[in-house]
């Protein structure tokens, strides 16, 4: 395998680890939106303290990704940050409503109209944010961006307003539903479990329905992603996670509850596994491949060798602060006040 | 419409990254407080220690979530914006963008736990908590700026035909700028935090509000003050005499300076516009010596770079001036500070500064923070037209597409209501022993039977 290779599955384990973590994050934001019943004030609350301590290291992973693509692949940053500048800055205005209003409300004065005024901004954020990035996985993969060398040939609009481009908008928001309502499956008790079993069990009815879809979709707009479709690995890989998400269904159903989240993650990874493996070799569909858009040799290498090191030191800060927070989440004294 | 999109992204980075500096000097200086705090209160045996720290968590919580999502504003940016500015620069200065992600993602973690741990975890290993948020805040700081000082002084690549070769990321990270700046600007956060907090304890006793242990609070802040402003002034001076050999055009642009000259006079004060420096204070030679430790060295004047290469003089100097100015009037203040205190010490166990002092220190607060931004305004203008000096122009970095005006417009909003909203969660702040005497008194075991 080449460093490159190697550097593009990088790449794609912080998307991996960024719409599981990331992704049940914004699925908190949206459920809250989409709070509704007699415990509608509850559901609230119960998803704000769970996203709580950890909503800072989830985003960190997309802190990550974009680091990997500039240091190794900047070629592809620049061509891909200039293709779909406004779907990225419609993100970012998501990514800065959202975290802010978060912090404000998670830290200020909870009882204020401040607080009250942040939830709604959170939420809508939290359902902006995952649409617009899904938007621009679609438009990555699709092929209808065109580029000759590094210069970016199509206009502000190609390629994120196209019927798979916004499939894989539902589907990112999708991701995220059904991450959140099956972590917090495991978190909840009694009536307000319940209420989110019954939302991850129609997420992910959604989300497989969505998935499937795809495939004529790309069939139809994508013929760049659906070239893939004759490769064994990656139907292989399409394969196990449909079955990984019907096991997430069955442990809902059958009220499974330690089981749901990590075969919710799971399926979660293994459908950016397999859409990372259709990618193969580009990184931008048609247009830039993953060894045409690296730096030099020995940037790539001192970033592989920089890696271990550093996950050497942020593994076991990770487990400390996810052992630390398991436990016991629920609690009254949870809120930083 | 070049030109547009040009000064448009030049005011978005400008504005994001004037933010985004608004928050980190905090989120770098106060884990150190918090570990001060922390620390005194196991080794003095002193609750109030650790009530102070526990009601500063939440504002530490809130500032560094606010400075990660500016700081993941800025990482996009640099791709909406600056595109062909990354595709050449990103492979070469990408290693301390790497690392520092990993400082980052070490600050968050730890940080997380620290907030949420307050009552799962005995003090002193609550305490522990702090060391790592306070090096790898640190640490963070320093790689960021060892990427901004590489544009300074790009080292570390070749140019042939106009393809980059022969990188080597470490000549790169650690090139020539990289100590003066990584030393100069992380000191300016403890400078920035201590006195950003003492202003904050000043105007809150001045104005009578209830606040829990505020004489503690006002020491521990003015010991990081009155420690770190003299570093920060000898880093300044070390600086400048790098500037001086390093980046000639930006000394010239900062001082005010047109004619290259032998012993040339010290510029305090005065307005560079048309080719001369007006009103300004001279002491003679001394610029030749500041920079270049000889009463009767050579220094570049303006005049002698063609105008198309020569950064803005007239904002880099003002920035400069203000920069320098504010800095030996924070050293007045934390002297007048200490002195006053070492007057009543013994005689006024519960001394508070009286009215005077309480302006300065709340003038302190906003001193420091004109002079972190003013100094990166003399290094970012003083580097202009260039984005890699010598080798790139900004102009050639910028992007290509359009509209980015309106992207300018939409994020001043953004961060004008962020802005507000943050004064008025930090002003409405429960500070007062109300809040205080729920607090639990300790982290450990005997908070846990509290709640
Ligand atoms: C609290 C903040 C603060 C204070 C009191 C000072 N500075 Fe400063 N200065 C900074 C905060 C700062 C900074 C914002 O952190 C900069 C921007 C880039 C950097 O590395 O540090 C900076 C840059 C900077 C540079 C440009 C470095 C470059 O572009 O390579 C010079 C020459 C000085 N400073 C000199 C001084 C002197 C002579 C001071 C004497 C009073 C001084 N600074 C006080
Ligand atoms: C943290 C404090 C900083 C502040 C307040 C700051 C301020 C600014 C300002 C005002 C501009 C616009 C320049 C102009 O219009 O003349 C600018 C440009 C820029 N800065 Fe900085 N800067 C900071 C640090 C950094 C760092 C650490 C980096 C990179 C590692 C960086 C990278 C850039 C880039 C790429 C541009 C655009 C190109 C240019 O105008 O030169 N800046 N910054
Ligand atoms: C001198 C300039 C800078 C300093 C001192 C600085 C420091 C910091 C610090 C201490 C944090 C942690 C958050 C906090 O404490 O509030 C942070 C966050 C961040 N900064 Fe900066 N930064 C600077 C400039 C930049 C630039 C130019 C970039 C552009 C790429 C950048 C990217 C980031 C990112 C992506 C984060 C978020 C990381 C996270 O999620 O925790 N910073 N910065």
């Amino acid at each position: 395998m080449s460093p490159e290779l190697a550097a593009a599955g990088v790449a794609l384990v912080a998307v991996m680890m960024y719409a599981v973590f990331g992704g049940a994050d914004f699925g908190g934001g949206a459920w809250s939106l989409l709070a509704s019943g007699p415990r509608k004030a509850e559901q609230r609350l119960a998803l704000e303290k769970a996203i709580g301590p950890v909503w800072e290291t989830n985003h960190v992973w997309l802190i990550l990704l974009v680091v990997t693509l500039f240091v190794v692949f900047p070629a592809a940053y620049a061509v891909i940050f200039e293709a779909l500048y406004v779907p990225l800055f419609l993100a970012l205005v998501g990514i800065v409503a959202r975290g802010a209003a978060f912090a404000f409300r998670h830290y200020g004065n909870r009882e204020s109209r401040l607080a009250r005024q942040s939830l709604q901004w959170f939420s809508w954020a939290s359902v902006l944010t995952p649409f617009t990035f899904g938007l621009v996985i679609g438009a990555v993969t699709g092929g209808h961006i065109e580029v000759e060398g590094t210069t970016v040939l199509s206009g502000a609009f190609a390629g994120w307003l196209r019927p798979f481009a916004l499939m894989c908008g539902l589907i990112g928001l999708l991701i995220c539903a059904f991450l959140a309502a099956s972590f917090m499956v495991a978190r909840t008790e009694g009536e307000l479990r319940e209420d989110f079993r019954r939302r991850a069990i129609a997420a992910s009815l959604a989300l497989g329905a969505a998935t499937t879809a795809a495939i004529p979709v790309a069939a139809w707009d994508a013929d760049a992603f659906a070239s893939h479709l004759d490769d064994a690995r990656v139907v292989g890989a399409m394969g196990v996670t449909a079955l990984l998400g019907l096991a997430g269904l069955w442990a809902l159903r059958t009220r499974r509850y330690r089981l749901a989240p990590p075969l919710a993650a799971a399926t979660v990874a293994g459908v950016v596994g397999a859409w990372g493996l259709a990618q193969e070799p580009y990184l931008l569909a048609n247009a830039l491949t993953y060894e045409a858009a690296a730096a030099e040799r020995i940037t790539v290498v001192s970033f592989l060798v920089a890696l271990p090191i550093g996950a050497l030191i942020l593994i076991p800060s990770l487990w400390l602060l996810y052992w630390t927070f398991s436990r016991d989440t629920l609690r009254g004294e949870e809120v930083a006040h | 419409m070049e030109f547009d999109t040009l000064l448009s992204a030049r005011a978005l980075m400008g504005l994001s990254l004037v933010f985004h500096t608004f928050f980190t000097p905090l989120g770098i200086g106060l884990p150190l407080l918090l570990f001060m705090a922390e620390g005194m209160a196991l080794w003095k045996k002193d609750e109030r220690y650790r009530q102070l720290a526990r009601a500063w968590t939440p504002a530490v919580g809130l500032l560094f979530a606010v400075g990660a999502v500016s700081g993941t504003v800025l990482s996009f940016e640099l791709g909406l914006l600056w595109p062909r500015f990354m595709e050449y620069a990103g492979g070469i200065i990408g290693m301390p963008f790497s690392l520092e992600g990993f400082a980052f993602f070490t600050e968050a973690i730890f940080l997380a736990v620290y907030i949420y741990g307050w009552n799962r975890m005995s003090a002193f290993a609550h305490w522990l908590v702090t060391i790592p948020i306070v090096i790898s805040s640190a640490v963070s700081a320093v790689f960021v700026i060892s990427a901004n000082a590489w544009m300074n002084v790009p080292e570390g690549f070749r140019v042939v035909d106009g393809q980059v070769v022969d990188v080597n990321p470490w000549d790169a990270m650690f090139n020539a700028a990289w100590l003066h700046q990584a030393i100069h600007g992380t000191l300016a956060s403890y400078v920035v935090t201590g006195f950003a907090v003492a202003a904050a304890y000043a105007w809150l006793t001045w104005r009578k509000k209830p606040v829990a242990h505020p004489r503690l609070a006002l020491q521990l802040a003015m010991v990081v003050a009155a420690v770190s402003i003299p570093l920060q002034i000898v880093a300044g001076d070390f600086a400048a005499k790098r500037v001086a050999e390093l980046q000639p055009v930006k000394f010239a642009a900062m001082e005010g300076q047109y004619e290259t000259q032998r012993g040339a006079p010290l510029r305090i004060g005065g307005i560079p516009v048309d080719g001369e420096t007006r009103f300004a204070i001279e002491i003679p030679k001394m610029l030749s010596w500041l920079g270049y430790g000889d009463l009767d060295a050579e220094v570049m004047g303006l005049n002698d770079v063609p105008p198309e290469d020569r950064p803005n003089e007239l904002l880099t100097h003002l920035s400069f001036q203000v920069m320098v100015g504010a800095g030996f009037a924070l050293l007045f203040i934390a002297g007048w500070y200490w002195a006053a205190w070492w007057r009543r010490r013994g005689v006024a166990p519960g001394w508070m500064p009286g009215r005077a002092l309480s302006a300065a220190l709340v003038a302190s607060g906003f001193l420091a923070f004109a002079a972190l931004q003013t100094g990166w305004f003399v290094t970012e203008f003083g580097r202009q037209p260039w984005v890699v000096y010598g080798y790139l122009r900004t102009a050639d970095g910028v992007t290509e597409r359009e509209g980015i005006l309106g992207f300018f417009i939409l994020f001043t909003l953004l961060y004008i209501v962020i802005s507000v909203a943050l004064v008025v969660a930090l002003v409405k702040w429960p500070h007062g022993p109300r809040r205080a005497a729920r607090l639990p008194g300790a982290a450990g075991k005997e908070a846990e039977g509290v709640a």
